[in-house]
């Protein structure tokens, strides 16, 4: 069997949530299967300007092919488009310029996976949202998985996606929360589809006594680890976290892990370590009192897994449906919405150990069995041994014509999204309700 | 969520069994709590955060006192805003200007594009139309031994230069005020938000502190009642016991040291000590103060032997509420039927009613206006 992935960014070095994702898979479905990557030559998700050289190379034992990006993203020109998009009436045409100005642009790319249709016996297509798998799977839709690693943000709401969304041969989705985002933003109920997530690589000699001597770390303590960002609810958590120190005669300290793109507040009880090498990471989490996830859109948070394989708890933003999901089903979290739960909450992580531990030892046990290697492996090997016995019983729509493109007659992705169903999911195989 | 049992016992074993993945080390660390024990696994495991995150909720709409939303305070904070900005009192507009200007972006300055062409000398003679432009040019020497134009193009230009720079400044400034301006309406809306949220937990609080202090006076008065009762203990009992007494650190102690009157309303005589042990003497000063100095300087009383049967020496000096520990358990060795008046039947009822003569003159005692 042989089986390609074709993904916007791809390497050991290359930060995101989705590419490692995509490297985690490629590298484990290859213990089972000839695997070959495909990817652009782009680091820089924000201009995806080339960086690697064009060919092929290894990393860590999996083939990589890279392919040069036609045009790096033009920031002002994304940014009007998606005001465009996003907030008025609009067309196709309008937002598959607006597919073109996100990029990353690389018909060579295309051109490759078009050609390679007889050469895998099926395509590993990640992240939806992106131009190669928009394209990818349009040109190979019969052999096309996708992994769309979909949020709750308005370009889930485009038109453009809907029929992708029905056409490709099946989809692998992150939690119950983004298959129900996508079923009700497509009515896709039939194409094949399965909850997998993504696991996590923990080492093995991951120890919390070590990360407290190396940081000197004298109290307790709560971790964020991802990109310091705004769009990651970082600002709020500065806001709800200061306001929560200062009524505190001995209050813990936040740990920053990642890179800065916000500016952090210059505050005594918070502590920015930059970014640190996988080893400190575990280490750190491993002894935080807690994980925080200020998120508002996830579509897994591998970071929060990756808390809970460690047996340390998460607070999470109850706004995120998913890692609210997360938190509800596996019992091994708590969550806000305001600054007064976040204090409820801190105080009966930091002053309840007992509790602490059970929902550590709860998330552990969730980890275990939704997110351990075997389970992901199995999951991914049962989907091709379906899809191979079976004949594909859809097809993918074509785009319509010229005129048809130019009408303006799609709403606001804004609008879109408002109106899919919200909250968690607690039961996998029943509708969602939203819950309080 | 609450775990059923079948999963705890899986769940304990595979915990213990950290071998499977974490090559036999704990992967949290040597200082992080041990994992529980049998015993403890089965309780511990079954936990649902929305119950805990109910409690949470419950915890804060207590401690606010009011069942209030973030979001209804800030309503509330955004109309006290407006009466702190009160629109007739300012320039009207001034607060949705404010409110605006909080909410966008400052326009940043307009870049200088359409500087206006340096002024120079040939610009004087310019023009469209090319006749007149050669004629200028023509009789120019003719101007010229008239005038010198050269510094009138110099002034001109200098005045150009300088209207441009002030339109920058301008532009600056008004960015700048516009920058105050937001941060100005946004600490004044926080403030207000935040005294908002105060003052109601003020009031809460308050409501909190009146309803602690009515329960501190029933308190207070049900233990004077219960000191009531117990001076009257002896009435209902039989002389020959040593009903009286106030138990004393072992009953054997009490029965030997404690000097029992023959007959209760009779005080003792003058001068007579009070032979016992000390804990059993300041026993009998920490009631006495309770009462206040009125009641053993009084007559002696029906139902008051304590009171009558102290020294006067012990009077002089101890007026004061020498609290002790075990003071108050030593009331509750009494069985409250044996003390309280009140039928066996209802031994929850509030407190008796305290006999007037046990309380100090002036204080305020149910029913005592009835007298």
């Amino acid at each position: 069997m042989k089986v390609g992935v074709v993904v916007q960014r791809y390497g050991t070095d290359v930060g995101g949530g989705a590419e490692l994702h995509a490297r985690y898979i490629a590298e484990h479905v290859a213990r089972h299967a000839e695997v070959r990557v495909l990817t652009t030559c782009a680091r820089d998700y924000v201009t995806w300007r080339n960086e690697f050289p064009v060919g092929i190379e290894s990393v860590n034992g999996v083939a990589v092919e890279r392919f040069p990006v036609a045009k790096e993203r033009d920031a002002e020109d994304f940014g009007r488009r998606s005001t465009h998009v996003f907030t008025r009436q609009h067309s196709l045409h309008d937002e598959l310029e607006w597919l073109d100005s996100e990029g990353p642009l690389s018909p060579r790319l295309i051109e490759r996976v078009a050609a390679a249709r007889d050469e895998f016996d099926h395509l590993l297509v990640f992240t939806a949202r992106y131009y190669h798998a928009y394209h990818a799977a349009r040109a190979v839709p019969d052999r096309a998985i996708l992994v769309p690693t979909a949020e709750r943000d308005p370009a889930l709401g485009l038109g453009l996606f809907a029929p992708v969304f029905r056409g490709v041969r099946a989809i692998m989705y992150n939690s119950p929360e983004e298959r129900a985002s996508i079923q009700a933003v497509s009515s896709n109920d039939h194409v094949p589809g399965v909850i997998v997530g993504v696991g996590s690589d923990i080492p093995q000699d991951v120890d919390a006594a070590r990360a407290r001597r190396a940081f000197a770390f004298d109290g307790p303590y709560v971790v964020y680890v991802g990109r310091i960002d705004a769009n990651k609810g970082c600002a709020e958590l500065f806001d709800f976290f200061a306001r929560y120190v200062n009524g505190h005669s001995a209050p813990p300290l936040l740990v920053l892990i990642g890179t800065r793109v916000l500016e952090i507040p210059a505050h005594p009880r918070i502590r920015h370590l930059g970014f640190v090498d996988d080893a400190d990471k575990f280490d750190v989490i491993a002894a935080a009192s807690a994980l925080i996830m200020p998120s508002y859109y996830e579509s897994l948070s591998m970071v929060a897994l990756e808390a809970w394989a460690l047996g340390t708890p998460v607070i999470a933003n109850a706004r995120c449906d998913v890692l609210l999901g997360q938190c509800l089903r596996s019992n091994g979290g708590l969550y806000y919405r305001t600054e007064q739960e976040f204090a409820g909450v801190m105080d009966r992580i930091l002053d309840d150990p007992d509790l602490a531990g059970t929902l550590g030892r709860n998330g552990r046990d969730y980890f275990d069995r939704h997110y351990s290697w075997p389970v992901i492996e199995g999951k991914y090997l049962d989907m091709f041994a379906r899809l191979t016995a079976a004949p594909p019983t859809h097809r993918m729509e074509p785009v319509p014509g010229w005129l048809a493109r130019r009408r303006r007659t799609l709403a606001p992705a804004t609008d879109v999204v408002a109106g899919l169903p919200t909250g968690p999911a607690m039961d996998t195989a029943a509708p969602r309700g939203a819950i309080a | 969520m609450a775990m059923d049992h079948s999963q705890h016992g899986r769940r304990g074993g595979h915990y213990n069994n950290r071998s499977r993945r974490g090559g036999g080390a704990d992967r949290r660390g040597r200082d992080r709590p041990q994992a529980p024990t049998a015993e403890q696994a089965p309780r511990t495991e079954r936990v649902d955060v929305e119950q805990i995150m109910r409690e949470i909720r419950g915890r804060i709409s207590q401690r606010s006192g009011v069942d209030l939303s973030n979001q209804q305070i800030q309503e509330l904070a955004a109309r006290r805003l407006e009466a702190v900005l009160d629109p007739r009192s300012i320039k009207p507009g001034l607060l949705d200007e404010l409110r605006r200007s909080a909410g966008e972006r400052p326009s940043q300055p307009e870049p200088a594009t359409a500087q206006p062409p340096l002024f120079d000398e040939v610009l004087l003679y310019d023009s469209p139309n090319g006749l007149l432009r050669f004629l200028r040019k023509l009789l120019n020497p003719i101007l010229r031994l008239l005038i010198n134009p050269t510094p009138i193009a110099h002034a001109l230009a200098v005045q150009g230069r300088l209207h441009a720079e002030a339109a920058t400044r301008a532009a600056d400034q008004e960015r700048r005020q516009a920058e105050w301006n937001a941060l100005h309406y946004e600490i004044l809306q926080r403030l207000v938000r935040e005294s908002a949220r105060g003052s109601l937990e003020a009031e809460s609080l308050a409501h909190r502190v009146e309803s602690l202090g009515a329960k501190v006076d029933f308190n207070d008065r049900r233990v004077r009642g219960l000191e009531g009762t117990q001076v009257r203990v002896p009435r209902q009992t039989d002389a020959s016991t040593p009903a009286v007494a106030i138990p004393g650190p072992t009953p054997t102690a009490t029965q030997s040291s404690t000097p029992i009157p023959e007959e209760p309303g009779t005080p003792p005589a003058e001068g007579q000590s009070t032979p016992g042990s000390d804990g059993t003497r300041r026993r009998r000063r920490r009631r006495r103060g309770r009462r206040g100095a009125g009641i053993a300087a009084g007559p002696p009383m029906e139902g008051a032997p304590i009171a009558s049967s102290t020294t006067p020496g012990e009077t002089d000096a101890d007026e004061g509420f020498d609290q002790e520990p075990g003071d108050d358990q030593e009331f509750e060795e009494v069985p409250l039927e044996a003390r309280s008046p009140a039928p066996a039947g209802e031994p929850t009822t509030p407190e008796p009613e305290p006999p007037q003569a046990a309380l100090p003159p002036g204080e305020p005692t149910p029913g005592s206006h009835e007298e």
